[in-house]
């Protein structure tokens, strides 16, 4: 599984950072910076960014890439 | 000295200000921002999405009670640890903790409730073929939504509100002089939310008070009692207002587009969503975000100063022409750019997914029972504000068959 960030939809507003740290952070500019992939024990946390996001511009994918 | 640009000077403390004004659409013509008594308002699209969203702007609201000569008292105590005031570790480490009891996920559910609540409450005057929207449906709709989903039982809700009101004075420029009556709000919605938490320990239910009572108490990095019941406190006096507000506000930009409101009727499922994020748009009760420079720091030819404030116009931005289409209209086809109604950065309100689902069930409800709505004689209106909305608002209205 992989994280995917709707990069059209997603306004920086950093709310994923504080969920789910480890995957995604905010740049100096502001701007979303995130992994694609991701340790399973953090699955939680990352299901937490997805549901958290006021644009919901994250989706996690199947498809291994 | 670098020369500066002429900017606009607007009165925003004269009761006549109103955001909605030739004045201030003139001045976003001339510059992304003016001058105002309190600070720079910046008024175009591109820069409140920038600012709202700058590492160097931080909410800046603990001050607010100091300002006018209240400190130390039971409502700044409260006030000094709401989430809407902390900053840094301590907001983040909250915020994530209650972030998932407001998720989209887990209001889904409770859709149908509010549904057969907006349908009670029409049916107590829908015969009638005119009402007054505040008193007959905003507020007990915003109320007793709040009481489902702390499973506070909502016969409660006359006095709930009228604590939630009570403590709402508290953001206006007469706190000072009510601050006996808010300070005892506090006392007294501290001592309920208590007893609600205690409950809730005892025996778990179905509700977002359950939720966070179990996140107090298995998490990680858990909410500590006090942190708890502040934040049902927050709940309660955040919730109410601004919804009811809200909707007063969707149901006035709805009454003069009559074709969008029977789109709407024609297809809720279809159009509910996009119903809310226009009426957000146009005419959002929040009508500046207000921010402070934790630094100072430079954005375009303006230097904006450590400790100054930086006022957001949310209704300004949001009908900027530089990036929308016919943009003062509601037009339910149209795919628009995101508003900053509910703020933004990690501040972006907590209650939006609430917000919009309830506001949608609403207007959903009215719309297809109500058609021919207008705007009776007598509306009135808060001051243009943070949190602007109707004291009365008289509708008349066909019903639809
Ligand atoms: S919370 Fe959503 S909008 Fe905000 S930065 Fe993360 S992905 Fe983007």
């Amino acid at each position: 599984m992989k994280i995917v960030v709707d990069q059209v939809k997603c306004q920086n507003h950093g709310l994923c950072a504080i969920s789910a740290p480890a995957n995604f952070a905010l740049d100096t500019d502001g701007k979303l910076q995130y992994h694609e992939s991701f340790n399973e024990e953090n699955i939680d946390d990352i299901e937490d960014a997805v549901d958290s996001c006021p644009l919901q511009a994250i989706t996690l994918s199947r498809d291994a890439a | 000295m670098a020369r500066q640009p002429t900017t606009s000077y607007l009165d925003i403390t004269g009761e006549h200000f109103r955001m909605n004004s030739e004045e201030v659409r003139k001045a976003r013509t001339t510059h992304w921002y003016a001058r105002t008594e309190w600070g720079i308002a910046v008024l175009t699209y591109e820069d409140s999405s920038f600012l709202l969203k700058h590492p160097q702007l931080t909410q800046g609201s603990a001050k607010w009670p100091a300002q006018h000569g209240v400190v130390g008292g039971r409502f700044d105590t409260w006030w000094q640890k709401t989430l809407l005031v902390l900053e840094g570790d301590e907001h983040n480490r909250i915020r994530r903790l209650v972030n998932p009891a407001f998720s989209a996920r887990q209001i889904e559910p409770m859709h149908d409730r509010f549904r057969s609540l907006a349908d009670e409450l029409i049916d107590d005057w829908i015969d009638h073929g005119q009402t007054e929207f505040a008193s007959g449906f905003a507020a007990p709709y915003a109320t007793r939504i709040l009481c489902m989903m702390l499973g506070i039982a909502e016969h409660d809700w006359k006095k709930i509100h009228e604590l939630a009101a009570t403590i709402g004075l508290g953001l206006g420029v007469t706190i000072k002089q009510n601050i006996a009556s808010i300070d005892d709000a506090v006392v007294e919605l501290t001592r309920y939310a208590r007893s609600l938490v205690q409950s809730r320990r005892e025996s778990p239910r179905n509700d977002v008070l359950s939720t966070l009572v179990a996140t107090r108490d298995a998490d990680a990095g858990k909410l500590s009692d006090e942190e708890l019941v502040n934040l049902v406190i927050l709940l309660i006096f955040a919730g109410i207002d601004t919804t009811r507000n809200q909707l007063a506000l969707s149901i006035e930009s709805f009454s003069k587009q009559p074709d969008q409101w029977e789109k709407l009727a024609a297809d809720p499922d279809r159009y509910a969503t996009k119903a809310v994020e226009e009426a957000l748009r146009v005419n959002p009760i929040g009508r500046w975000i207000s921010r402070e420079a934790a630094e100072t720091f430079q954005h375009r030819e303006r230097t904006i100063e450590k400790g100054s404030t930086v006022h957001l116009f949310t209704l300004i931005s949001a009908t900027d022409p530089a990036e929308f289409g016919n943009p003062d209209r509601i037009d339910l086809e149209v795919e628009r750019s995101p508003h900053f109604a509910f703020g933004g950065g990690i501040h972006h309100c907590l209650g939006h997914f609430v917000a919009r689902a309830d506001i949608g069930v609403a207007l959903s409800a009215m719309a297809t029972r109500i058609t021919d709505l207008r705007i009776g004689e007598g509306a009135e209106w808060l001051p243009d504000s943070g949190n602007t909305g109707a004291v009365t608002l008289p509708i008349t209205f066909a019903q639809r068959h």
